[in-house]
């Protein structure tokens, strides 16, 4: 009896010992381990660190002492004078905006999405790939362009191109709060939902509906009961992609909704630790994260009831396109219109702006290069160089390269070994929970990401330094978050690559660290280039996510716009932006270039 | 398999668990000066230790060996006074660091918790927090220059030496109107003033909420003037204590409008060729601006009633622990200029920033500050209050 009961725990120890050893079970488990130090942690440091008093708590109440327990931070924010202000009206905004951000983002992406794939619009292909391009350019760069063009008299000064033309102040609501807010978010967010239904569109069968049509249904109705359908998992992924990153935004609401007192959840959070009262921020961070998780828990569900259409059948497959007809150039002029609002305006407006020496003034003799270029010993913006000269702002250049390159190259580089353990281990539980874990971090809107950094990373913690005000910190929050999008172009990759080639290597005896160096690593890199491509554009144009944890040491050239934009110097922020936009179309353009030649 | 990844997670998360809970309890600071302190001060010459006599070569011949001295500054104009001082002493670079001065409080907070003394010289704004939150736990020190004692009256070296006064002032702009369009605060809750009056962001700039608490500390003389203005006594809105909150409140039910910056405050009123200019507080110091910017035609309303504004300082000292004390100490005598104003004061040497060095002629075109119908921010009143007044800005916001 013994005998038996010693000999099964040996069995069962091999067992284990065996499974242990399988390099994907490695990988997955030390994946696992780093989300728990990348995502888990930091969320229970910052539950825990809004219980407690902190060294500026003083100011508020004299029984604090700091580093012991409280729940006055949590009354303060959930029931006193300004939990209206600071808490409700403030949630009602951010959702509502998140919400209009999806609605017209889901819109506009769909119907382009539409009109590309699966009608005879000319020049189909050029279009689709500008399409892209407003996701390319930082959001509040949209919103620095409204008010370029619709800034009214209530904040005084120079006033907007639309009403120095035309001498007619814009009414409130269409310069600044809610309206100019969505519409600015939904001109940068469709290229979301733009990729992904065209994914989705241009892989249906038109047989399908063809066959809808010899039964004798109308136009619409095959519209509404075959297309729609089809869809759907797509146009409910681009909606949670666009409702948390709206949710997390930063930047325009606060250009655009100060003005008029519209506050959101972000901007309250920033408020809230600037003013160096962190614990209320941290609570509202929480509050972000709550809702962002159970929109998404709801999403989730609908998808997964909606998830059996196999429409890439192993039959023959063919997708015919929907003549527009006479509505064919109306049709193309609304796109290209698209477009140009999206696209090219801002950026005219922007490098405008940048040439004009007297703000608000658009007249041509006002032309100067002076912020690009000036010596800086002029009377302008306290005396400061022009930004190329200007070695503050060279230095915020490095910085954000810097940073782009290094979470990009890092994110990626993880990326791959989580494609690698989900699909290794695909269909068990440990490889489902890795994929799953690993979509944690978008969960967390922007600036509570940052948030959570903040928290953890303020004092030393062990063996680990405070690393607030380092490089490394800033580095670090910016991997977390992108991970969900390598992870995701890492499995993708992996997908493509057949165990055959990793098994044959191993039956003519190769280590593990050889097949993942000779074979996994050169066949896996060109589709993670797609996650290093899109990290290093995301983190570029990086504001929400990064604005609490710069230090002057670690200042980007995002932030450094924004801290311009903040003491009034315009033109130097739009000039700031529109080098950002310069260094992301170079660095795509240098990485497609390195992308071809690495192809083996 | 389920069971040895639960065990596992488990583990770790106990790990983690372990390894958070030392940082919980943030380490308090003790009472009195740690035996490290002291000993610094004691090599450094700060504190009880400071010396009675500014030996300006022997500090400099100190400082060079130390080679550097870095200097958190609220504002970028240390970019303009590190440079002359390195001209005038060669051999000790000047490291500037342009930190706001919440942030900057952050930063020393955590750096001397971390034990990571990077910072030297501290120039700051809001003095009720440096006083509470880093001179009172020994984590900044006092230094005035031996030298200057004699030329700075007590309230200005005590307990943290004044680098300038600042003031905050109404203005308006001065092309479309020949006179100041108003003469008293109250006139400003008036409905013609409604949405036209521009007040820069307290949530954002500490100094005005200093403003803020300078207006409440004096509502007496707040009442008093209302009185003057509406001949009748004030009537407070329930709930509101007295009537500086309700001069907030009702300029606020007016539809204030609440500007980032104080450079956006003087550009929105002194832009030329206005229909309908608003008016607004601001720097008192923006009127330099003037000299930049033809299109900007402002001035400061010199006869409001009761005040024409309110004067904060900005204070300056040296870190705990600080690294280069000698380079520090004579970087702080450059930085309070001479006589004439000085290379090191220059930058600060401008209309609307006020020395409190008492052997300087003011600026040209300056009246001084005696002779401005000025308040003056209390830190200790701001200490006590200054959060209270945020919180009752914040609650009425509509």
């Amino acid at each position: 009896m013994v005998q038996g009961e010693k000999e099964d725990i040996r069995i069962k120890f091999s067992r284990l010992r065996n499974y242990i050893r399988q390099p994907h079970i490695i990988i997955s488990l030390v994946l696992l381990l780093l989300l728990l130090f990348i995502v888990l942690i930091p969320f229970i440091k910052m539950v825990k660190d809004s219980f407690i008093w902190h060294f500026g708590d003083t100011r508020l109440s004299r029984s604090a002492r700091p580093g012991s327990f409280t729940i006055f931070h949590w009354r303060r924010i959930l029931a006193s004078q300004i939990t209206r202000n600071v808490l409700l009206r403030p949630l009602l905004n951010s959702l509502s905006t998140a919400l209009g951000v999806s609605f017209f983002a889901l819109i506009i992406g769909a119907l382009l999405a539409w009109l590309l794939t699966r009608t005879d619009l000319p020049f189909r292909r050029l279009l689709a790939t500008l399409a892209v391009l407003p996701y390319v350019i930082p959001s509040y760069i949209h919103a620095l362009a409204w008010l370029t063009l619709f800034k009214n008299d209530r904040i005084g000064g120079a006033v907007g191109i639309f009403q120095y033309f035309f001498n007619l102040s814009p009414p409130n609501w269409l310069s600044y709060g809610y309206f100019p807010i969505v519409l600015t978010l939904s001109i940068h967010y469709f290229p979301y939902t733009f990729l992904l239904l065209s994914a989705s569109l241009s892989s249906i069968d038109s047989r399908l509906e063809e066959s809808g049509e010899i039964l004798g249904a109308t136009r619409s109705y095959i519209l509404r009961r075959i297309t729609f359908p089809l869809v759907i998992p797509a146009l409910l992924s681009s909606f949670i992609l666009t409702f948390s990153r709206a949710l997390g935004i930063f930047g325009t609401p606060y250009f655009l909704g100060s003005p008029v007192r519209f506050f959101t959840l972000s901007t309250q959070i920033y408020s809230s630790i600037t003013n160096r009262i962190p614990a209320a921020g941290y609570i509202l961070a929480l509050m972000l994260v709550a809702i962002s998780s159970t929109v998404i828990y709801i999403n989730q569900r609908i998808i997964g009831r909606r998830k059996g259409f196999v429409t890439i059948a192993g039959k023959g497959f063919r997708a015919s396109l929907t003549p527009l007809g006479r509505l064919k150039y109306p049709a193309l002029f609304l796109v290209v219109a698209l477009l140009i609002i999206s696209v090219l305006l801002p950026l005219v407006l922007l490098v405008w702006q940048t040439l004009t020496l007297y703000p608000g003034d658009y007249s041509l003799d006002n032309l100067s290069l002076l912020f690009w270029i000036g010596r800086g010993n002029t009377e302008f913006a306290e005396g400061e160089a022009g930004i190329l000269r200007n070695p503050a702002i060279i230095k915020a250049a490095w910085n954000s390269i810097k940073l782009a390159l290094t979470a990009a190259v890092l994110s990626g580089f993880i990326g791959i070994f989580i494609g690698y353990a989900v699909v290794k281990g695909r269909n068990t539980k440990l490889a489902n929970s890795v994929e799953q874990i690993f979509f944690l971090p978008y969960l967390v809107p922007g600036i509570a990401f940052g948030a959570l950094y903040l928290s953890l990373f303020t004092h030393r913690i062990g063996p680990i330094p405070a690393l607030y005000g380092t490089f490394f910190l800033v580095a670090l929050v910016c991997i977390a978050k992108n991970l969900p999008f390598t992870g995701r172009a890492g499995i993708t990759a992996m997908l493509q690559i057949g165990n055959e080639l990793e098994e044959a290597s191993e039956i003519a005896g190769a280590r593990w660290s050889t097949r993942f160096r000779r074979i996994i690593l050169p066949l896996s890199i060109r589709g993670a280039l797609a996650g290093f491509i899109l990290v290093f554009i995301t983190v570029m144009r990086e504001l929400s996510l990064i604005i609490l944890l710069v230090t002057p040491k670690t200042r980007t050239l995002t932030t450094m716009t924004f801290r311009y934009q903040e003491q009034g110097y315009t033109q130097f922020s739009s000039a700031i932006s529109v080098l950002i936009v310069l260094i992301v179309v170079v660095g795509e353009l240098i990485s497609r270039k390195m992308g071809k030649k690495s192809i083996i | 398999m389920k069971k040895i990844i639960f065990i596992l997670l488990s583990l770790c998360f106990l790990f983690s668990i372990i390894l958070i809970a030392p940082a919980i309890g943030q380490k308090e600071v003790a009472e009195g000066l740690s035996p490290e302190t002291v000993a610094w001060l004691k090599s450094a010459a700060l504190g009880d230790y400071a010396s009675e006599t500014f030996d300006e070569a022997a500090l400099y011949e100190a400082a060079k060996t130390e080679g550097e001295v870095s200097v958190y500054s609220y504002s970028s104009r240390v970019f303009k006074f590190g440079p002359t001082f390195e001209e005038k002493y060669p051999g000790i670079k000047v490291k500037g660091f342009d930190i706001d001065s919440p942030e900057m409080v952050t930063k020393v907070l955590a750096e001397q918790n971390a034990k990571n003394y990077m910072a030297d010289v501290i120039f700051i704004k809001d003095p009720s927090v440096v006083v509470h939150e880093l001179l009172s736990r020994g984590l900044v020190f006092n230094y005035v220059p031996p030298d200057l004692k004699g030329l700075i009256q007590k309230d200005y070296r005590e307990p943290l030496l004044v680098h300038h006064t600042s003031v905050d002032a109404l203005i308006y702009n001065n092309e479309k109107l020949s006179a100041p369009p108003i003469d008293s605060l109250w006139d400003l809750t008036k409905d013609e003033w409604r949405s036209r009056f521009l007040f820069p962001d307290p949530q954002k700039m500490s100094e005005f909420v200093e403003v803020l608490a300078a207006i409440i500390e004096n509502s007496a003389g707040m009442a008093a003037d209302y009185k003057r203005v509406f001949g009748k006594d004030i009537v407070l809105s329930p709930g509101v204590e007295n009537a500086g909150y309700e001069w907030i409140l009702r300029t606020l039910n007016n539809d204030l409008v609440i500007m980032a910056s104080t450079n956006d405050v003087s550009n929105a009123i002194g832009l030329s060729d206005q229909a309908n200019p608003p008016v607004g507080m601001t720097a008192f110091s923006r009127l330099r601006d003037k000299g930049k910017n033809p299109n900007l035609k402002f001035d400061v309303m010199y006869n409001i009633k009761p005040v024409i504004g309110v004067g904060t300082k900005v204070v300056i000292c040296i870190a705990n622990q600080a690294k280069h004390p000698n380079a520090a100490k004579l970087m702080i005598h450059w930085m309070m200029g001479d006589e004439k104003g000085g290379n090191g004061y220059a930058p600060y040497y401008v209309l609307g920033n006020f020395t409190v060095r008492n052997d300087v002629t003011p600026v040209k075109g300056s009246r001084s500050m005696e002779d401005l119908n000025l308040w003056f921010a209390d830190p200790e009143f701001v200490w006590d209050e200054g959060q209270k007044i945020l919180e009752f800005w914040v609650a009425n916001l509509k």
